[in-house]
């Protein structure tokens, strides 16, 4: 029997590079050697997250990947969103409209760039998946603070093209 | 004696702990070594945490080992102490037997 998968998922999640693969080997050495207590495991992962998240913290991991999520999906979108305004500002009664497809297409080219960038300086596949589901919360946040109303199909494109942008990136730099 | 080169209650127990475990030290080694000698269930979390912390100050270094199926295929890590870190720990053997001598120990829940 293995250890329960949200528990071990949570603990991929939370725990640094360097951590997650001796912890959770740890973990299950000795969730074997105790009869499978699937309580016991959980109740490690849980009290194990708070000082994993920590080290995480001081080791700049996660400043990184924060980093690498603002520079790789936000950023790009928020110049572009800050760019078509001021286009628009300038054309008589242009001043508020919805963003024409043209253009939000270039955004969506502009966002898939930066994070196959952004992506390419992750070597393994874990902190790749990690940086992915971070720029897919980046280019959310974008998307709600972003000006005007934004279309369902444009913002759905976004919250995808962010992390496979950042993914494609990661694969790109792998087999090259 | 900066105060960097102060010796936290757990990191002073887990140090205790490498030291006993003689090279067989790794995470879940530690964390039993603690758990069966002073029976504080310690999560393995801040066991790694303080490891990293104690690796910071050059108090232990740690190693790569194999991989084996007990543990999913995953690689254990072990750890060792540096000359900085026995020193560490006699500093604090030694400061802590120069606080306890001649001391009486007055009865548990008594004022004082």
């Amino acid at each position: 029997m293995k250890p329960p998968l949200l528990a071990r998922a949570l603990l991929a999640a939370v725990a640094g590079e360097a951590e997650a693969e001796c912890v959770a080997g740890d973990l299950e050495e000795e969730f074997g050697e105790l009869s499978r207590n699937r309580c016991w495991y959980v109740s490690q992962v849980m009290r194990s997250l708070w000082p994993l998240l920590l080290l995480r913290v001081r080791s700049g991991e996660l400043s990184r990947l924060l980093l690498g999520a603002v520079l790789g999906a936000a950023l790009p979108l928020l110049l572009m969103d800050r760019l078509w305004r001021l286009v628009y500002s300038q054309i008589p009664l242009k001043d508020g409209v919805d963003r024409a497809p043209e253009f939000l297409a270039v955004n969506l080219l502009a966002l898939c760039v930066s994070a196959a960038i952004s992506g390419s300086h992750t070597r393994s596949m874990r902190p790749a998946f990690v940086k992915a589901v971070f720029a897919c919360a980046a280019a959310g946040a974008t998307l709600a603070a972003s000006a005007g109303s934004t279309p369902a199909a444009y913002a759905l494109l976004v919250l995808l093209l962010a992390p496979a942008g950042s993914m494609f990136g990661c694969l790109l730099r792998r087999f090259t | 004696m900066a105060k960097g080169d102060l010796l936290g209650e757990f990191e002073h127990l887990i140090l205790l702990a490498i030291l006993r475990l003689s090279g067989g030290a790794y995470g879940m080694s530690v964390r039993r070594e603690i758990a069966d000698r002073t029976g504080r269930d310690v999560s393995i979390g801040a066991v790694y945490a303080t490891l990293d912390r104690l690796a910071a100050k050059g108090l232990v270094t740690s190693a790569m080992g194999d991989s084996t199926p007990e543990r999913g295929g995953r690689a254990k890590r072990s750890f060792h102490l540096t000359g900085a870190g026995i020193a560490a720990v006699n500093r604090t053997r030694q400061e802590l037997s120069k606080m306890l001598e001649g001391l009486e120990f007055p009865a548990p829940g008594a004022a004082r």
